[in-house]
């Protein structure tokens, strides 16, 4: 099964917040779910995000399948299906599962699996303006991460 | 449902210029993205452009005119506002004469053609902005040494940059954008930072001097003294080019490097290192921001930068700092009429005599004007139009700006929300934001390009700026168009274009011309760079640039240091935020919901203050509170708080104006600003910090 992941280089993310707000414009969502997140520790910035894990802990703990990786390796949730237990904001080990308190699901990232219909980037990545944030198969990421891109 | 159409425009959530295309259904905006095709943005958008949506559409937004009747705020028509509006002003001027009547704006929003052309011709000498202590004033310096504004030149690939308390990729840079910078420094120039915190520049930076807040020019009165010393300078430039060397080399000869590391707390040979990487780093870029003004030492500051780049051969270079040649359309200072502005009511300016600077680029100091306010000399400010500013919050000595705004017999306002300074107010009249509006965007920038900021949607009855201006000098019998779009045409007539042709085009850059100055001199009296200033020296004051000691510092002020032993510096930016605005936008505060204050671990140890503790900071003028964020990258000596505080979310009147808001802490003393300009101190003074009791 082919992956796609994403990846941000923490080396370069300067804690602006745009990925965040042009998530947020991307999903229609209020306060709450920040399915993509910096934390501040200046100098140093941490995202937390979906790493779109190739064996996803929180697919493995939903009791419903409501969590399924497309042919691409893009990690989804079927909000119809999610039953609201949180099992999965439980098992991701980097916090990235969210959950929406109006609609009582989990919810998060889907890499703007619209945008990528469009043949566009996920809202996060075009917003940047350090360029640290890629998506793309695992592989390429991984040859971006050893500096070979 | 509708077809989703998709509108290309300008942001202006902060001064601007950011490529933006905007998605419209149904007559609403439902999200905006970053213009690929943007020569300024190339795509990118920060986090307030993205949350626009919010703001425009924000239940809070004040939709309608209002007259405050009785203390509560009612809606009326747009004819009736402006008739009351026109009426009071006309019988400020029958009574009073129409100095006594101030126009205001905040940072500028890309409206100051139209303000300024209805305060010339309103006959007011008296336009308060933001310009005494920021930009402006760095305008103001420049022009009277080197003729114009240098702006670092990132496409010309910089060699070196140096990074002088600025954050261009967090905040505002006014002309080119951070991510410009970004693509510079990432071709592998050697990076100077100079910041007192630890931010994500100064991690990059091959050199990071961590300077004493406020001590900005005797650092670049170092950087000359090693430049000169070692003869890293151009000796023809400084021949043929500069005003007054000899005396120029003298006076920096004054603060020798030992004296200048006691001032600046940054190590000598750091100092030297610096100094000879940006001396031979050909060509180096010097980006400077906003703290460098905010003292007393603003313009000297401004003055000594202009210095360094002109003697390392990098004014009006490519890749170092450029004078960048404008489209050729009609300037603000040409729409706005400044020369229409009478003799008479020019020579009545406040503070024009004590503050010559202020007066050269058409602006007064707030304090004159409060003080005009409160005791009437010398003569009374009797009624105020203020857009898009709210100086409760963002003017030094805040309780000093809310007791004389108060005071005034008339004050109308133009803004989005109902803000504390808002709320002073008698009349308020709705603008629209920068989706609802067709501008000449960036016209009153450096850089080059003038941007189309075309209208994408109309809400509730708002009115841009620029009409409400032309509107009201309608009213009051001054010379304006039929429509925006008349004055638009009007702007760009020397182009050649119309606004709809320059709509279809979306941007116009000037054609760049380097080292102008080998053909014409420069653009000051004697032609040269005048670090020996004519100009000053006709005023009567130093023709040379100096430091000068902060009034309330550890140095100058021991005795206060005792009660007050850290000095503040109260001007920590938040990338959410600009300056006072956006508290109110769910997306933005989520962020940030409370207002930092950072403080090292060692001094917060000793005051038993934890991460997250909410704290009382107090200097000589009051106590405010805000939360501590500790950190290992300030001094121990140091505190920095955030500015622009106050809680929309609380709906009495007040909004919590004097809750977090660091102005109830700082001075605007007279002795406190610079000199010639009237800038205030935003970046250092004293204060005290304690635990607020936990209960």
């Amino acid at each position: 099964m082919a992956n796609t992941s994403l990846v941000i280089f923490k080396k370069d993310c300067m804690g602006c917040h745009a990925c965040e707000i042009a998530c947020k414009q991307e999903h229609r969502l209020g306060i709450g779910p920040r399915l993509i997140r910096v934390i501040e520790n200046a100098p140093d910035y941490i995202p937390i995000y979906c790493h779109h894990c190739t064996k996803s802990p929180c697919l493995a703990s939903c009791p419903v399948d409501a969590i399924v990786k497309d042919d691409r390796g893009i990690v989804l949730i079927d909000n119809q299906l999610c039953i609201g237990c949180k099992e999965c904001l439980e098992a991701c080990p980097f916090g990235a599962m969210q959950f929406d308190d109006e609609k009582q699901v989990a919810v998060k990232c889907d890499l703007c699996i619209e945008r990528l219909k469009n043949g566009e980037q996920p809202a996060c990545v075009k917003a940047c303006a350090t360029q640290c944030i890629f998506w793309g198969s695992t592989r390429e990421l991984s040859a971006r991460l050893d500096g070979v891109i | 449902m509708g077809e989703i159409k998709k509108v290309r425009t300008a942001c202006r959530n902060c001064h601007g210029g950011c490529g933006v295309i905007a998605h419209v259904k149904d007559g609403k905006v439902i999200k905006v993205e970053g213009d690929p095709d943007s020569p300024l943005s190339h795509g990118t958008l920060c986090s307030k452009g993205l949350a626009v949506t919010q703001m425009a559409y924000h239940p809070d937004r004040i939709l309608y005119p209002m007259q405050k009747v009785d203390h509560n705020w009612q809606r009326i028509s747009w004819d009736k506002a402006l008739d009351i509006v026109a009426d009071k002003f006309r019988a400020v001027v029958e009574a009073y004469g129409a100095e006594s009547i101030v126009i205001g704006q905040g940072t500028g929003r890309d409206y100051e053609s139209h303000l300024y052309r209805f305060a010339n011709l309103l006959g007011t000498p008296n336009v308060l902005t933001a310009g005494h202590m920021c930009y402006v004033s760095r305008v103001g310096a420049t022009l009277i040494t080197c003729g114009n504004l240098p702006v670092a030149d990132w496409s010309g690939e910089p060699r070196c940059i140096v990074m002088w308390a600025c954050n261009p990729q967090w905040t505002n840079p006014d002309e080119h954008k951070g991510v410009d910078f970004w693509r510079a420094y990432q071709k592998g120039a050697k990076l100077i930072v100079i910041d007192p915190r630890r931010g994500f520049l100064a991690k990059k930076a091959d050199l990071w001097l961590q300077l004493r807040p406020g001590t900005d020019a005797a650092l670049a009165l170092g950087f000359l003294n090693v430049i000169i010393e070692e003869e890293l300078y151009d000796k023809a430039f400084a021949e043929d080019y500069i005003n007054g060397w000899d005396d120029f080399k003298a006076r920096v000869k004054e603060y020798p490097l030992d004296r200048v590391a006691h001032i600046t707390w940054v190590r000598k040979e750091l100092i030297q290192k610096a100094a000879r990487m940006y001396a031979s780093g050909k060509p180096a870029a010097l980006q400077w921001g906003v703290p460098t003004e905010q003292t007393l030492n603003c313009t000297d500051c401004t003055r000594l930068l202009t210095g360094l780049m002109a003697l390392t051969g990098n004014l009006d270079a490519p890749g170092g700092n450029a004078f960048f040649v404008p489209p050729p359309v009609r300037t603000v200072s040409q729409f706005s009429r400044h020369r229409d502005l009478p003799n008479e009511q020019r020579h009545k300016q406040l503070g024009g005599r004590q503050y010559p600077l202020a007066s050269r680029v058409a602006l007064i100091t707030p304090k004159v004007a409060w003080d005009a306010i409160l005791t009437g000399k010398p003569y009374p400010l009797k009624a105020g139009l203020l857009c898009g500013t709210n100086p409760v919050i963002t003017r030094a000595n805040a309780n000093e700006a809310y007791t004389a705004l108060s005071k005034l017999d008339f004050l109308a306002v133009i803004d989005f929300f109902m803000t504390p300074t808002a709320e002073l107010a008698d009349i308020f009249l709705p603008a629209g934001t920068w989706l609802e509006q067709n501008h000449v965007a960036d016209n009153w920038k450096r850089h080059g390009y003038i941007l189309a900021r075309q209208k994408v949607v109309e809400i509730g009855e708002c009115w841009q700026d620029h009409k409400i201006f032309m509107e009201l000098g309608k009213r009051m019998g001054q010379q304006w168009w039929d429509t925006v779009e008349d004055s638009l045409d009007y702007l760009l007539e020397p182009a050649g274009l119309t606004w709809e042709q320059f709509k279809e085009k979306g941007y116009l850059k000037g054609e760049q011309i380097y080292y102008k100055y080998r053909e014409k001199g420069f653009s000051t009296p004697t032609g040269k760079v005048e670090l020996y200033s004519t100009i000053l020296e006709k005023w009567g004051r130093d023709p040379l640039p100096k430091y000068t000691e902060i009034p309330e510092s550890p140095v100058s002020r021991p005795d206060l240091a005792a009660r007050y032993p850290y000095i503040l510096n109260p001007g920590l930016r938040i990338p959410t935020f600009f300056h006072s605005a956006n508290r109110m936008l769910p997306w933005l505060r989520e962020i940030r919901p409370d207002p930092i204050v950072e403080i090292h671990p060692e001094t917060a140890a000793e005051h038993g203050i934890d991460d997250g503790d909410w704290v009382y900071i107090e200097s000589p003028r009051g106590r405010i509170r805000q939360r501590a964020k500790l950190t290992n990258g300030i001094d121990p000596r140091v505190v920095v708080a955030e500015h622009g505080w106050w809680y929309p979310e609380i709906k009495d009147p007040g909004h919590g104006w004097d809750t977090s808001n660091v102005n109830i802490l700082t001075d605007n003393s007279h002795e406190s600003m610079d000199p010639v300009m009237g800038a205030t101190n935003l970046r250092a003074l004293l204060c005290s910090i304690a635990p607020v009791e936990k209960h």
